[in-house]
């Protein structure tokens, strides 16, 4: 073999990582690069594409890790990521990465990817699964019959990575070819000819031929706008040659594809024993049905509740603010800038009531950081297990009364770590009525784990009474608004179509990765904000503003809402951040400062209230300027209208706490 | 050799005479029968004279300007419906033709399939009950006897137990990016599968995968148990 004329070749390259949705792409990612990307048992975690690096045979290469795709003709926005970025950067290496127990489906995105001519290596990833269904797949065979090196790995252990290093440079371009239909060969041959001069032409062909021209924005990024007539003369002239098919023609090919595969598979596939049906599989099966399916739901529910309130809100804070800040931290920091820095105004801008120490770091690290930190293990540990699809299952009745299907489970549970991260996640909804519908549900009715840690904080103590009327008016909220939008937004839901992957132990390592590279994401976000929000108020307070937005505020925030005017702060900073305007009314509730009723209140108007900056913006990336001050002006009316209402209720005497 | 053929295509008159009755059991299903309505209207779906010819061969009768079927009109009427729309399913679900093409060869197909063949059809497809348009299909003696004795061999998801094992038989093909994404997922016809539950969703194992579906989707997969 050329083996040193290869690496040359391979030298300062790019390698993309494609494959179907959840077979462990971004975990070999990680393994190739030391970086981590958010890893799940959950189809559709990566929604968008991240770049590292790593290095192989003493070269260094850009590796590429992209959402999961079950096709290359893309149905959705996230394939048409990975199309997309395959196309406009030809990148000189394709690793796929594939469910070594699902060769049919890995098959038939192999001859599909074969199309674009690039060297491939395949991945059989997850091959213990595979090894414990009893299926035995010889490698050998299935590397001559494709033309490419094939490795079986186990992404999470690291078995079979060094040989997958070996075989990377080793790449070859796919010699497997499929049998189309005669006219449709002769169609595609056709579109050819008018098309620029490209390596992949008949793949090009191909989806024009399927009447998707979506793929000339990335093709004239790749070859240059002067060839846009070009493209432009091929995908008219499609037109008429598809109107010559009767049956669509995608279906045609796709069948020719899956019987190809089929073949493949058959040749190179032994059944070696009985599936084994482990208990892990079981619990897997009841968690999907009626009984004991809400049952488990309820269970996720009330541990939460014990773990991330309980333990979290109340134990862990406990410790780090009454324990490490207010008796030691804060003291010391006090007694250093008191003798280190004479300057008063300096000093009461660290430590001062609105201190960046004594309110910003503590607000943020004692108050915010254990409960994050409780929620992220927590959802992390869901996510990896593969309950959260399960999840999805139990859920999907209620969401279709929203207009919605069980796939935005995934982003609304999300949304109780973090709205922002979790706005990102529509992206794997189908339509654009559903983004909207969870992107306004998402802003209005579920708070953030920070936020829901500190609220929760406020509960504990209270009666139960107080948690239930909460939980009443935010969930009656959003099916409400949920419905309504449903009934008002143009367009159709798009019925519930997922696929659930097997209950696996969650990895203590990955877990662990997982939620210190949240965590990490979590400070660089909230701190400066919190730093930022702060200071805001720490100058207004000084300039005499905050008295007057406290005058100002008074009308709605203490004679509508009947809250302590200090109220009015939290709700400034809230805009800035959910949880830091939720930490402000945990505060005033531990300082005795509301009663029962002012806590309700306080809780249903914060849960509902306006989203917080980050995600105010990331909104605007989604969605658009106007979609996103629509939402924003329904959600500020609509949380003060309910806060108004409650507090009129508690007055009128109708409740008792 | 002989020309003459064993089994000869039916005669035009016996097409547009089934195809005349086609029409008055689609009025009847209509509740029309006055004779103002109907008489322009198989003047014009099929030829002048085919009212006098129907009557002349007392398959249908006139009273107080009402046009009525006789019984022996009704029968073949329902017959005949029952072809076309059985026809109508076959082009549709099996052989997927496109929806503007179902109906003119479901025209020409009804005059040609025998009860016997009708018979097949309807317990291949699992005596649907209804057209792809949503207009009922006529019972048949095999649909009767079903109910009773044997389960259909094609039936759609959703009318299975949970528990149901069998194979893929195919996808209606309505809503074509669902569909893609059942064939890429591996839901191919000749797929073994096993029906877990209907409720809250549906969810089913074909081969390796586990797919959840809601109704929707289910109705337009088509298996054999």
């Amino acid at each position: 073999m050329h083996e040193t004329t290869l690496d040359k070749v391979v030298a300062s390259q790019s390698i993309v990582l494609v494959g179907n949705p959840n077979v462990g792409k971004s975990v070999l990612f990680g393994k190739l690069t030391g970086r981590y990307v958010t890893v799940s048992n959950y189809p559709g975690t990566t929604v968008d594409v991240s770049r590292g690096s790593g290095w192989f045979m003493g070269q260094q290469h850009q590796i590429i890790d992209t959402p999961g795709i079950l096709s290359l003709y893309p149905k959705s926005e996230d394939e048409k990521v990975t199309r997309d970025l395959l196309i406009e950067e030809r990148p000189q290496i394709i690793l796929q990465v594939a469910d070594a127990k699902n060769l049919n489906r890995t098959l038939l995105l192999t001859l599909e990817l074969a199309l674009l001519k690039i060297p491939m290596v395949l991945a059989l990833n997850i091959s213990d699964e595979a090894r414990e269904r009893g299926i035995e797949i010889e490698t050998e065979l299935l590397s001559k019959i494709l033309g490419i090196p094939v490795i079986e790995t186990v992404g999470i252990t690291g078995e079979g990575m060094s040989d997958l290093r070996r075989a990377i440079p080793k790449a070859q371009v796919p010699t497997v070819t499929v049998n189309l239909l005669s006219e449709i060969k002769q169609a595609i041959e056709s579109l050819t000819l008018l098309l620029p001069p490209h390596p992949a032409k008949e793949f090009i062909a191909e989806t024009f031929l399927y009447g998707d021209s979506s793929i000339t924005i990335p093709l004239s990024h790749f070859l240059g706008n002067s060839l846009l007539s070009c493209l432009k003369q091929c995908s008219d002239r499609s037109q008429m040659v598809r109107k010559r098919f009767l049956r669509p023609i995608s279906l045609l090919t796709l069948d020719s594809r899956h019987q190809k595969a089929g073949e493949i598979r058959a040749q190179v596939t032994q059944l070696t024993g009985q599936i084994h049906s482990s208990w892990i599989q079981k619990i897997g099966k009841w968690a999907m049905q009626p009984w004991p399916g809400y049952l488990f739901v309820a269970l996720a529910l009330f541990f939460m509740y014990e773990f991330v309130g309980v333990f979290g809100a109340q134990y862990l804070v406990g410790l780090m603010e009454e324990g490490l800040f207010n008796k030691i931290l804060n003291p010391a920091v006090t007694k250093i800038v008191e003798i280190s820095i004479p300057i008063k105004f300096i000093q009461e801008m660290i430590i001062g009531p609105y201190g960046l120490f004594t309110m910003a770091i503590t607000y943020a690290l004692a108050l915010i950081f254990p409960i994050v930190t409780c929620f992220f293990l927590f959802f992390g540990f869901l996510e990896d297990s593969g309950y959260l699809p399960r999840l999805a299952i139990m859920l999907d009745r209620i969401f279709r009364i929203m207009g919605l299907n069980g796939k935005a489970v995934l982003p609304m549970i999300l949304g109780l770590g973090c709205d922002t991260m979790a706005t990102l996640t529509t992206r794997v909804l189908d339509t654009k009525k559903e983004k909207i519908i969870v992107c306004l549900l998402l802003t209005l009715s579920v708070p953030c784990s920070a936020q829901l840690g500190a609220m929760l904080g406020m509960v504990a103590g209270l009666s139960w009474k107080v948690f239930a009327i909460w939980l009443g008016i935010v969930i009656g909220s959003m099916i409400l608004v949920g419905w309504g939008a449903s009934k008002l937004l143009p367009g159709i839901r798009s019925p519930f179509l997922m696929e659930i992957p097997p209950i696996r132990k969650p990895q203590f390592y990955n877990l662990f990765k997982k939620v210190r590279a949240r965590l990490i994401w979590y400070v660089r976000e909230a701190v400066p904000m919190f730093m930022l929000g702060t200071f805001i108020l720490f100058v207004s307070d000084k300039i005499g503003l905050l008295r007057i937005i406290k005058k100002l505020g008074n009308p709605i925030v203490v004679n509508f809402l009947g809250l302590p005017e200090k109220a009015t702060e939290s709700f400034i900073i809230g805009f800035l951040r959910r949880d830091y305007g939720a930490a402000g009314f945990f505060m005033l509730a531990q300082n005795g400062l509301m009663n029962a009723a002012q806590i309700t209140v306080a809780l249903v108007v914060i849960t509902l209230f306006m989203p917080c900056i980050a995600q105010f913006f990331v909104t605007i990336k989604e969605r658009g300027l106007k979609t996103t001050l629509l939402i924003a002006a329904f959600v500020l009316s609509f949380s003060l209208g309910i806060g108004g209402l409650v507090n009129w209720i508690f007055k009128a005497g109708w409740i008792q706490l | 050799m002989t020309t003459e053929k064993k089994y000869p295509l039916p005669t035009s008159e016996q097409e547009n005479i089934e195809e005349a009755l086609g029409v008055l059991w689609h009025q009847s299903e209509l509740m029309e029968n006055r004779l103002e309505v109907i008489l322009p209207l198989l003047e014009e779906t099929v030829n002048k004279e085919i009212y006098k010819t129907l009557i002349s061969k007392e398959l249908l009768k006139e009273e107080n300007n009402k046009i009525l079927l006789t019984e022996k009109g009704e029968n073949l009427a329902k017959d005949i419906t029952r072809r076309h729309r059985l026809a109508e399913r076959l082009l549709s679900d099996v052989l997927a033709l496109s929806s503007q093409a179902i109906d003119p060869n479901a025209c020409k197909l009804e005059h040609i399939i025998s009860t016997e063949v009708a018979e097949s059809i309807c317990t291949l497809l699992g005596h649907p009950t209804q057209c792809p348009h949503g207009s009922l299909i006529p019972k048949g003696d095999c649909c009767e006897k079903a109910t009773e004795t044997i389960e259909p061999i094609i039936t759609s998801l959703d009318k299975c137990t949970p528990g149901s094992k069998g194979k893929i038989a195919y996808l209606i093909l309505q809503n074509h990016p669902d569909l893609h994404k059942l064939l890429s997922l591996g839901l191919i016809p000749g797929t073994p599968f096993n029906l877990h539950q209907t409720f809250p969703t549906y969810v089913i194992e074909a081969g390796e995968t586990t797919l959840a579906l809601e109704k929707e989707i289910a109705e337009k997969i088509f298996v054999r148990q």
